[in-house]
């Protein structure tokens, strides 16, 4: 066989691709990116934006840990809302609508300028596997380019078929043809491939809307950027979105055409999303709503193309032009692009591991839709993971897995390898049991150390974000060691927060715990507050919510002594009494790596889990009695007195 | 007694869940099983053949009383559970049936198993190994779905259809907390906090009186604990004595004999009771050890069911014994005016009821007839039909007997469940009046609906969100 000539090879470059790559080759490792597309690395298939609830906490942490989809999407954002702004600090989510040019063009830079890196623009049709071994990957014209570690992210485009009314066609996006023959392959092997299901709504022309008959939406004047590292201010002009709403017609014209939906046809197999359902499902399911909202969004600053949210479809070209007409402002509007659905293959996720390596075949990884998730969030972290855990192999250092009381991005891969998927999974925050310390403001402080000893982040990065943790420890500490007085001048001012006046004196601390009080009124008792809000704001947060926050990491304590029971390798499902054959299975292809995890397998319930804890507390027991044979009889007297 | 020596006791126990349920199997293990079930049970053979099954009707061992209509199984030793010679008595599952046919055999000197004895044994004789003893120990004592499911057998349906309606709003509440939070953007209705608060006030009701139930259900099966208490020589040992039918405590005239607590018990009706009788409450004693034994009976009294508060009829209700008295809880006190024998005058009857009428204890009272009526005793230690008086007008607090059939929660489990799933709602309604946001709404609620699940034997899976997606027309 021919020596290596890459340490790590990336099939794809979306946004999975994109942080895989980055990560491999900035720890050192000669990283090949294959993609069928160089003009679209980094492209946003679907709607122009990043982050969302629950997805703005991901991009945050991968920011942390040195990630890019954080800096590209601050660098391109076009406009800036902080979701949920009015709600508890755990569920505040950022999301900004981004120049989608612009964003794929900062990417493609950030790809190109990237030391150990090399673009290669093919079509991988096989892997090239030694024994249970991958080692590289045969490309459509046969050449073979020889690893140590592949990572797959291919998207939708596993033997994708685009489905547009009662026509089909293969292919992964508008515009790019699908990968044909790898899934195969994967199936040769062993792996269960299935079917998903996604859409996307038709592209407007921007001349064509008549914009008086929608209203206008504007971003946060205040923003706080995604990434650590970047100025706290926008770089690019901010553009306004519209919102508009189907009306009865609109829904009257998608019922009587549902006869020419490939979804309602049982053309499509694939499971759709739930929570993205395309404009017939909203109408066939929910018949009391007559109307449903939807965003035009520019998909940037130079660009014709209005995204239009919220209304994904999968109907023919002329029943699109015909309801279209019916929402207001669209009434002559002209499409550029049809809405179209697009199925595509994924490998059911519970044949992987936490590292995102799969179990069969050593040395290749997954990461992304291929993984059965969705959206661009979700893609890169899995990327940023598998990337980071390819290169760990091959220098032979631990590998990288994320605890569900750490970050999303332990709850995301966590829940795949876990439980599967059914539909294209997507994050939310009600998946994270943890939510109320897993917040947007304390992302440093969750992963900071982990980043430090990653160390994909630049040391003067790392400064910034460490005088950013002692900025923050230097407030608490200052909350807590001075005290306000009931003075007659402080009494008064307290009288106009309003809040009421002290009996003794109290710590700031203490005086901000109260709901009403905020840092402001603080510097009106002469406090000085840091003005950064990255500092006195997740300061605050702590401050007011520690109740909840103390309770919390109790759950989480008590829910880390099944984490911390390791299942040793060895451990045989067959010979433990107490299963059920489905809890047997699911056991024995699952692998859990702890207690934890195998509780949180759908279909085990928690008598396996009592009985797993026995059978091992047996094996040591016998262990322990054949030690201390004359014993005391200590188990003896344990069992009598249970 | 040496562990040895109870290792060969014939031991019996209630195998299945305790409570109202189909039928109830009691267990017998040990060298004089069979000999104990026999005197009982007429019908089972002297020598009978093992893994045979006999139908009959058991009696009390004076065969008076015919106790239940029963099916006896015959395991021969070297072929059972435990390897021993067992018997297992299947009856009706009735906890009165089954507490009187444990009592019958306890008289036969058949003792009540400890926790995991049968288990125990087993593995003592090579029947099972550890593994396995272990597994069916904490099978048993576990939170698992199976045990919820053996013990959701004696709630009756009633019961599980209440919880299940409690599970069902709890998760429509918390869907509507987590799509107002996860979808907040999609314009999607989601309900208002009146409705919210409205549904958990409903919650708390329903939660209340199931709990309410468990009073009667934990006294079926665990039985019931009183404590005597008052000033010191007011003859609280000689109604001890009395309610034991036994000479347990030292009776003198001197005050402050008891000086430690004195535990004992008895069994009217079927049901178990246990009395404590405490050294007198008193604040002048110089005694050091009557006045540990005072601190003593003022934490037994807490950890009672009931207090039987003892006055001397004689002397009234002095000061001292009514600031004792104000400190208990009306809902859980009886009164006993001792030494009625001793009392010529009804006029020292009339003072005391002033006094009592005057009483911040009686002005907590919500129905002062009813106590009267139920809890006030004018007795006297050397009547013979005292013990009966006051103890039928205890359990009718507890058990209604005549409905000895009614829904009620008997399981530990099921009421530490139903009591937290309670305490986390009472705690969302706080948050949400406090409108801390919807995600601490959820963190309180998700851990009540965790309990609610756990006590139906159900997995707390995604259904939270199952619920949004049908509920909630989402998606952008």
């Amino acid at each position: 066989m021919s020596t290596s000539q890459f340490d790590v090879i990336v099939v794809g470059a979306g946004h999975a691709g994109v942080e895989a790559c980055m990560a491999s080759a900035r720890l050192g490792l000669k990283t090949l990116m294959v993609t069928s597309n160089l003009k679209r690395i980094a492209y946003m298939s679907c709607n122009p934006s990043i982050g969302g609830l629950a997805k703005g906490h991901m991009v945050r942490e991968l920011d942390v840990l040195g990630g890019q989809m954080g800096i590209a999407a601050d660098e391109t954002c076009i406009q800036y809302k902080r979701l949920n702004a009015s709600k508890g600090p755990a569920v505040r989510g950022t999301r900004v609508q981004n120049d989608k040019h612009l964003y794929s063009m900062f990417q493609a830079q950030a790809l190109k300028s990237q030391k150990n890196l090399s673009l290669l623009e093919g079509e991988v049709k096989k892997l090239i596997l030694q024994g249970d071994l991958c080692i590289g990957v045969i490309l459509q014209d046969g050449a073979e380019i020889f690893s140590k570690s592949v990572v797959i992210t291919t998207g939708t485009f596993m033997n994708g078929v685009m489905h547009v009314g009662l026509r089909q066609e293969p292919g992964g996006r508008v515009g790019d043809s699908a990968s044909m023959g790898l899934s195969d392959q994967l199936a040769s092997f062993g792996f269960e491939v299935k079917r998903l299901k996604t859409g996307t709504p038709a592209r407007l022309l921007r001349d064509s809307i008549d914009w008086s008959k929608t209203t206008p939406q504007a971003g946060d004047e205040k923003i706080y950027p995604f990434s650590f590292r970047s100025e706290n201010k926008l770089k690019l002009p901010q553009i306004l979105c519209y919102l508009t709403r189907t009306t009865e017609k609109t829904h009257e014209i998608i019922r009587k055409n549902l006869d020419k939906s490939p979804m309602f046809c049982g053309i499509i197999e694939g499971v759709g999303p739930r929570y993205c359902p395309s404009i017939e499902d909203k109408v066939t399911r929910f018949v009391d709503r007559i109307s449903h909202q939807s965003f035009l969004e520019p998909e940037g600053l130079s660009t014709d193309l209005i995204y239009l949210q919220g209304i994904s479809t999968s109907l023919p070209e002329d029943v699109q032009d015909a309801f279209l007409k019916t929402i207001p402002g669209l009434e002559n509007v002209k499409v550029a692009r049809y809405g179209y659905a697009v199925e595509y293959d994924y490998i059911e996720p519970t044949q992987i591991w936490h590292r995102l390596e799969t179990r069969t075949i050593r040395q290749l990884y997954l990461a992304g839709q291929i993984n059965g998730t969705s959206g661009y969030e979700e893609a890169a972290v899995q990327g940023f993971v598998a990337g980071i855990n390819a290169a760990h192999s091959i220098l032979g250092r631990e590998e990288l897995v994320f605890d569900r009381d750490k970050a999303y991005i332990g709850v995301l891969i966590d829940d795949l390898v876990t439980k599967g998927t059914r539909e294209p999974y997507r994050m939310f925050t009600s998946r994270a049991e943890h939510r109320l310390v897993l917040r947007e403001d304390n992302t440093i402080d969750r992963l900071g150390e982990l980043s430090h000893k990653l160390g994909l982040v630049t040391s003067e990065a790392y400064d910034i974000l460490n005088r950013l943790q002692d900025r923050r420890k230097y407030l608490l500490s200052r909350l807590r060691a001075e005290k306000v007085y009931p003075t007659k001048e402080v009494q008064a001012k307290l009288a106009t927060f309003p809040t009421p006046a002290l009996t003794k004196s109290l710590s700031f601390e203490e005086l901000l715990r109260r709901p009403e009080v905020s840092p402001s009124h603080l510097e009106l008792l002469g406090f000085e507050v840091d003005p950064d809000p990255n500092v006195h704001e997740p300061v605050e947060i702590e401050v007011k919510y520690s109740g909840y926050v103390k309770r919390q990491l109790e759950l989480i304590e008590q829910s880390k002594r099944l984490e911390s029971l390791k299942l040793p390798e060895w451990l045989k499902y067959s010979e433990i009494r107490g299963l059920s054959n489905e809890e047997r299975d699911k056991l024995e292809t699952i692998k859990p790596r702890t207690l934890g995890q195998a509780q949180r397998i759908s279909g085990v319930n928690p008598s396996a889990i009592q009985a797993i804890m026995i059978h091992l507390k047996g094996h040591n027991k016998v262990k322990e009695m054949e030690v201390e044979q004359s014993g005391t009889g200590s188990v003896g007297s344990m069992l009598a007195h249970r | 007694m040496t562990r040895g020596d109870r290792d060969r006791d014939t031991i019996c126990a209630v195998s299945t869940p305790h409570g109202v349920g189909g039928i109830s199997v009691i267990r017998v293990s040990g060298p004089r099983s069979l000999l104990a079930v026999s005197e009982l049970c007429a019908f089972v053979p002297k020598t009978p053949e093992s893994h045979r099954v006999f139908h009959g009707i058991l009696k009390s061992a004076d065969g008076l009383e015919e106790i239940d209509d029963v099916v006896v199984t015959y395991f021969k030793e070297g072929r059972s559970f435990t390897g021993e010679e067992v018997l297992e008595v299947s009856c009706h599952g009735s906890p009165v049936i089954c507490q009187n046919i444990l009592n019958e055999l306890v008289n036969l000197k058949v003792r009540p198993a400890d926790r995991g004895e049968f288990s125990y044994r087993a593995f003592m004789n090579g029947r099972i190994d550890l593994v396995q003893a272990e597994s069916i120990l904490s099978l048993i004592e576990s939170q698992s779905q199976q045990a919820a499911r053996l013990a959701l057998r004696q709630l009756k349906g009633s019961v599980s259809k209440k919880l299940e309606l409690v599970e069902d709003d709890m998760t429509w509440i918390l869907a509507h907390a987590e799509a107002g939070i996860d979808f907040s953007t999609e314009g999607i209705d989601v309900v208002d906090d009146i409705e919210v608060l409205r549904r958990l006030e409903s919650l708390d009701v329903v939660l209340s009186e199931l709990i309410a139930t468990f009073k009667a259900g934990r006294v079926l099966k665990d039985g019931l604990r009183v404590v005597l208490t008052g000033s010191p020589n007011v003859g609280k040992s000689s109604l001890l004595n009395s309610f034991l039918e036994d000479d347990r405590a030292i009776v003198t005239d001197i005050a402050g004999t008891t000086r430690d607590v004195i535990d004992g018990d008895t069994s009217f009706k079927g049901l178990k009771l246990t009395f404590t009788d405490t050294a007198g409450l008193r604040d002048d004693s110089t005694d050091i050890v009557e006045k540990m034994g005072i601190q003593r009976s003022r934490q037994a009294t807490g950890e009672s069911d009931e207090v039987f508060f003892v006055f001397d009829l004689e002397q009234g209700l002095l000061p001292e014994e009514r600031a004792i008295l104000d400190s208990l809880n009306p809902a859980q006190t009886f009164i006993l005016g001792n030494k009625l024998d001793k009392l010529s005058e009804e006029p020292l009857k009339k003072s005391f009821f002033q006094t009592l009428l005057d009483s911040k204890f009686f002005k907590k009272l919500d129905d002062p007839d009813a106590f009267i009526k139920r809890r006030l005793f004018f007795v006297s230690a050397l009547d013979r039909k005292m013990r009966s008086e006051v103890l039928e007008s205890l359990l009718q607090e507890y058990v209604d007997l005549k409905k000895e059939n009614s829904v009620l929660i008997s399981n530990t489990r099921h009421w530490e469940n139903l009591s937290k799933a309670l305490e986390n709602t009472r705690r969302t309604k706080d948050v949400v009046r406090q409108g801390l946001g919807h995600e601490f709404v959820a963190f309180e609620l998700k851990d009540a609906l965790i309990s609610i699940q756990e006590t139906l034997g159900k997995r707390f899976d995604d259904q939270i969100m199952d619920r949004v997606f049908k509920e909630f027309c989402i998606g952008k």
